[in-house]
């Protein structure tokens, strides 16, 4: 695995282009899907920044007369059970989505490059026992890990996310371990050693970077499985606490009792999650295509 | 090989044992004592109780002996008490495992099914629109959550079919209750149908790049034959080894189906008892499924062996 | 608020109607379906305290007496034999002989006599240190406080004797919460597999799958029961058990399971089922603990109460049928509420508005505003009928400038957390097993009380409470009743925000099923219920 030089990259692919628009101009037209996701990876995220903004209610508050409005003027998406106006909630919802999986993919990321440099880059004994810690953490699914980590910590937001990321670490740190195994037999390792640079600096300077492109492509395809896990999480009733509006939680148990009288309160919370995950899925897709050569299709 | 099979059998029981470790030391350490947790969980509130509840759960003995009377029990098939119905946990688990296995293998049949033909087709159609609306199938299948679709299923049943396909008997033959459960299978075999059909997709795109296909394709193959005796052939291994990676992929998504369809699985049986707080069982419950996904692995691996010869295992 | 009280009026007249004409010839046979929301903690009902265990196993066992389960108000004054036939008090009310059915057999067999009365009550009433086979909890110890001995007379006579004169305790023995236990079963065996005399035997208990009962054929009340069996089946997600119920997998929902919300719909999808709400002598209140600063200052207290809206409680919870009142259940349903214009003059009911400007006031006055709000956890048990009325309060707490988040601690573990105090501020729900005064002021608001969740201790209600729990005269006893009830709430104890009124439904072909509109806990013994074919 190497970086790949994009602009030689578009030569080749015969797209005589310069500057930053055109680069975009062909990208899209080379990556249509990829083009989508991104639109809705940004949407997802401007949502999430400018919630309070975009918001047109109070997502907390409630109002008797408004439980359970259908979708209208005032209430775009309907209101909820305790009038609560679901479109607000569905924004500021983003950002506790948006939270989760960055932090739980950042954290997940940087504990797994930690503990996928030392193993690589040491090899021995330490890549042993890493290896078989490893091993046994991916002895079990994701959820099932979260669960029991969210149950033992108790919930709130913040323990949703450690739980998440924990279970996040042993994918990570294969990927980083793998790229960091390859690069350490290559000339240009071998030369700043020769210069007598120290041994973590030629990991953080020279393996690091060039472990970069898997690892995009790998956090990308995390944050979608961490918007899954904690909207499971908050679903069975193990996630982010109320009040704040969790997309998981809008279709727990109070919400879905009214699947046929308040459709709405089902079927919005569920197509944004579907969404926001649908759109990393898409950009990570597009991005694995870009970066990692092999599966140039 | 024979050392690759004794290596890989060590790596396993290591594995195991690393796990039994780690699931006991995180429910009794993090974040507190187990025995506040039970204590609380039995209603107790005065203090001298406690004394009590920790002689007889033996949870004052020293914390190796503790784990050794597990592991020990666990090996020879007692799995101690469940602490809510005060029966042996072996009696509580036992009897919900063949579900769950039902529901499994009911959905890797109908992602297998579904996934490798779309997989191929998409794959053979590459950068087609068929290609396109496949691959934004699939896409779609692993980002919709299992519970939400779940719930969209069951409302569509009872509205357009007026009965609700929820296991509230035991139903009384296994054609009807492999009818019963063959929706919640469909519900979580769609997300790893999806995954399966990526990954087929794939693989056959490298195959199919190869020079052996290439130089089956100048020999005047008929594309037909190509695609589906020489490619498919070559790509079953990878999607075998998918198969391995859904078996922990797949609990994920039985834990909230079964949830949503009222199923008496394990999976759900696991959250009941983590919201129960019964240690007993969720240690016992991770542990089986720990065991569940190692194995299924290792046979994986050994089939993969099997199936390719060519792969050397002397690492 | 007219609607359902013309509602009530018209259900209780078609239950006079039922009792004067001859009754239609009932159907025997059939099982009867029901599902459970949740999986009970044990089949023990002396040691659980939730409806979970009461509904579904009442039917194993027999009471001494019991509340006339033909009438809708349980009262002291409608109360039926069951395994006793005839009692008796002495002269000064502190002596209660009750003569024994004789002939009566537990389901494995062995003959029902006085011993195992006095074997129950020993345990309901014995101390820690003296427990053999004691029970694992016993959350109702301080109902029987008052008991100093139970002794046999025979094998068919038993004496109850009091430290006081107690009118109350003959309501607490007619409660479904007093199951008499076979004395030769191990406490253990009653949490898993009870044994008891009543009309259905318990067959088996799958946990969180189901439960199964079947009809006790030497049963001691002849013709009855009518079922055959009664099966349950667990399911927690409350809206997969709706939909089944709509499509007609179950004869009977759990007990106040449909919400008002929810009631629209299943109107809509299965217009034959028939619905009743009641009240179910449960009500949602705020408790705040005495000793965790700043909340140990009665101010901030007080202020809090002012901030309730009650109406907008009852209004989103319930469609606006809950009912507003003091501690104990408003009438009609109540048989012990205060009067509706003392009611009116009680800190935090009247306006609203005028309400929340002076809680913002005090608050104000205390250094608080929108600048420096106060954070604070509000705790409850993470089911949703505790979730959806913390979320309210949150809501409501956000404009005295008090920032709440939900703290959802699981069901297992809700009660000692709070019984120890281990929580700041928090939203509960209280369910009255029986209406009156003894067990809901003894259980809530007595210094020592475990359930006493709040630490309020006033050593003038505590007089109080006692001097009404001896006072034989009831228009007397009433007086004191209100007195306490106008104390509690003055200072602020555990304030009520509304009284819980819910529906419980069933298909049409399942009759002689009486809801009690004052408790929701004693009208489970399902020997009068039969189905038609």
């Amino acid at each position: 695995m190497s970086t790949i030089d994009h602009d030689a990259e578009l030569l080749r692919a015969g797209a005589h282009v310069r500057g930053a628009w055109g680069t975009a101009g062909f990208l899209i037209r080379r990556y249509p899907l990829g083009a989508a996701g991104a639109v809705i990876v940004i949407v997802f995220v401007l949502a999430a920044l400018l919630a309070n903004v975009v918001a047109t209610f109070d997502p907390t508050a409630t109002s008797s007369r408004n439980s359970l409005t259908p979708p209208g003027s005032v209430y775009w998406l309907g209101a909820d059970f305790m009038g609560r106006d679901v479109f607000s909630r569905i924004v500021h919802g983003a950002r506790i989505s948006l939270a989760v999986s960055v932090g739980a993919t950042a954290l997940g990321c940087a504990a797994g490059i930690i503990v996928g440099l030392m193993s690589g880059y040491l090899g021995g004994w330490v890549d042993l026992v890493v290896q078989r810690i490893m091993d046994i953490m991916q002895a079990l699914p994701l959820l099932v890990m979260a669960l029991v980590m969210a149950a033992s910590l108790g919930p709130s937001l913040q323990n949703t996310i450690i739980a998440i990321a924990i279970a996040l670490v042993p994918n990570i740190a294969r990927v980083i371990r793998s790229s960091t195994l390859s690069l350490r037999e290559q000339p240009f390792v071998e030369a700043a050693r020769a210069t007598g640079m120290s041994e973590l600096r030629i990991a953080v300077r020279h393996v690091l970077p060039n472990t970069l492109a898997p690892l995009i492509v790998l956090a990308t395809a995390q944050l979608g499985s961490a918007i899954l896990t904690e909207a499971s999480l908050s679903f069975l009733g193990l996630g982010v606490p109320e009040p704040h509006p969790s997309w998981g939680r809008m279709l727990s148990e109070s919400a879905a009792e009214y699947i046929r009288t308040a459709p709405w309160l089902v079927i919005f919370p569920g197509i944004a999650i579907s969404l926001a995950v649908f759109g990393t899925n898409l950009l990570g897709d597009a991005l694995r295509d870009m970066l990692d050569p092999r599966e140039r299709t | 090989m024979a050392s690759y099979l004794v290596r890989r059998t060590f790596l396993m029981v290591l594995t195991l044992f690393g796990m039994s470790v780690l699931i006991f030391v995180m429910l009794r350490l993090v974040p507190g004592n187990i025995s506040d947790i039970l204590f609380d969980a039995a209603g107790f509130v005065d203090p001298k109780e406690k004394a009590r509840l920790e002689r007889d759960l033996g949870l004052d003995l020293p914390i190796l002996t503790q784990y050794w009377h597990w592991i020990s029990g666990l090996v020879q098939g007692d799995l101690g008490f469940a602490y809510v119905t005060e029966k042996p946990a072996i009696e509580e688990i036992a009897p919900r495992i063949p579900v769950t296995v039902k529901l499994a293998v009911l959905a890797l049949i109908f992602s297998v099914v579904f996934g490798v033909p779309l997989g191929v087709i998409s794959a053979v159609r590459q950068n087609t629109a068929i290609d396109y609306a496949l691959r934004i199938l699939s896409l779609s299948g692993l980002s919709l959550p299992s519970f939400w679709l779940g719930l969209l299923i069951l409302m569509l049943f009872v509205r357009y079919f007026g009965f609700i396909p929820i296991y509230t008997d035991p139903p009384a033959t296994l054609w009807k209750e492999l009818a019963l459960l063959s929706v919640p299978a469909a519900a979580v075999g769609f997300r790893s149908s999806a995954l399966i059909m990526r990954l087929t997709r794939s693989s056959m795109l490298e195959v199919l790049r190869q020079d052996y296909i290439r130089t089956a394709r100048s020999k005047g193959a008929t594309p037909g034959s190509v695609n589906y005796d020489h490619a498919l052939r070559n790509a079953v291994l990878p999607v075998v080894t998918i198969i391995g990676i859904e078996a922990a992929f797949l609990i994920g998504g039985l834990i909230v189906t079964e949830t949503v369809f009222n199923v008496p699985g394990v999976a759900r049986f696991l959250v009941e008892a983590v919201i129960w707080r019964d240690y007993p069982i969720v240690q016992n419950l991770v542990m089986f499924i720990a065991v569940v996904v190692v194995v299924v692995n290792f046979i994986v691996d050994m089939t993969y062996m099997i199936l390719d010869p060519r792969i050397k295992y002397a690492d | 608020m007219h609607n359902r009280r013309m509602a009530l009026v018209a259900a209780s007249l078609v239950g006079i109607v039922t009792l004067t004409t001859p009754a239609v010839a009932q159907q025997s046979g059939g099982t009867l379906r029901i599902y459970h929301r949740d999986m009970p903690p044990s089949a023990s009902i002396h040691e659980e305290a939730t409806i979970s265990t009461n509904m579904p196993f009442m039917a194993v066992f027999n009471n001494l007496v019991m509340f006339d389960p033909k009438e809708k108000i349980n009262s002291i004054d409608k109360i039926t034999p069951e395994l006793a036939t005839s009692w008796s008090w002495n002269a000064d009310n502190t002596k209660l002989t009750m003569k024994l059915r004789e002939g009566v057999t537990w389901h494995d067999g062995k003959p029902f006599t006085a011993k195992d009365v006095v074997c129950t009550w020993t345990k309901l009433t014995q101390e820690e240190s003296e427990k053999g086979d004691a029970f694992r909890k016993n959350p109702r110890r301080v109902w029987w406080q008052n008991l100093q001995s139970v002794t046999a007379n025979g094998d068919h006579e038993v004496t109850f004797n009091l430290g006081r004169p107690q009118p109350s305790f003959m309501a607490m023995l007619a409660a479904g919460y007093s199951p008499v236990y076979p004395c030769h079963v191990s406490t253990r065996d009653l949490r898993t597999k009870p044994i008891g005399t009543g009309p259905f035997k318990f067959v088996e208990m799958k946990r969180n799958e189901s439960i199964r009962l079947v009809k006790n054929p030497d049963y001691w009340r002849k013709g009855h029961p009518y079922l055959d069996a009664i099966d349950w089946r667990i399911i927690p997600n409350r809206s997969t058990r709706i939909l089944a119920f709509i499509a007609g997998d179950f004869d009977l929902t759990f007990d106040s399971d449909v919400t008002f919300p929810l009631l629209n719909d299943i109107k809509a999808q299965a217009p034959k089922a028939v619905c009743e709400a009641r009240p179910t002598n449960v009500n949602n209140n705020l408790i705040v603990n005495q000793e965790a600063p700043p909340f140990d200052n009665p101010k901030i207290r007080q202020a809090m109460l002012l901030a309730l809206d009650r109406k907008a409680f009852s209004d989103i919870l319930s469609h606006g049928h809950a009912v507003l009142g003091a501690s104990m259940l408003p009438a009609p349903e109540g048989v012990w509420s205060m009067p509706k214009e003392m009611l009116n003059e009680l800190p935090g009911f009247g306006d609203h508005t005028k309400n929340l400007a002076e809680a913002r006031k005090i608050m104000e006055g205390l250094g608080y505003g929108p600048d420096k709000t106060l954070k604070v956890k509000v705790s409850t048990r993470n089911i949703p009928i505790y979730r959806d009325p913390g979320v309210i309060l949150i809501d409501q707490l956000k404009k005295i400038y008090i920032e709440g988040e939900l703290e959802p601690i699981d069901t297992p573990v809700w009660h000692a957390k709070v019984a120890r105090k281990d929580y700041t501020v928090g939203m509960n729900l209280t369910g009255v097993g029986v209406d009156d005064p003894d067990v809901n002021f003894y259980e809530n608001f007595t210094c020592k009380s475990e359930r006493n969740y709040t630490g309020y201790c006033n050593p003038d209600v505590e007089k109080l409470i006692e001097a009404q729990s001896r006072e034989i005269d009831k228009e007397k006893r009433k007086k004191v009743v209100w007195e306490i009830d106008r104390k509690l709430a003055e200072d602020a104890a555990r304030p009520v925000i509304s009284h819980n009124v819910e529906n419980t439904c069933w298909q049409p072909r399942l009759k002689g099923l009486i809801l009690q509109h004052n408790s929701i806990y004693n009208g489970w013994r399902f020997d009068d219920v039969w189905l038609e074919k």
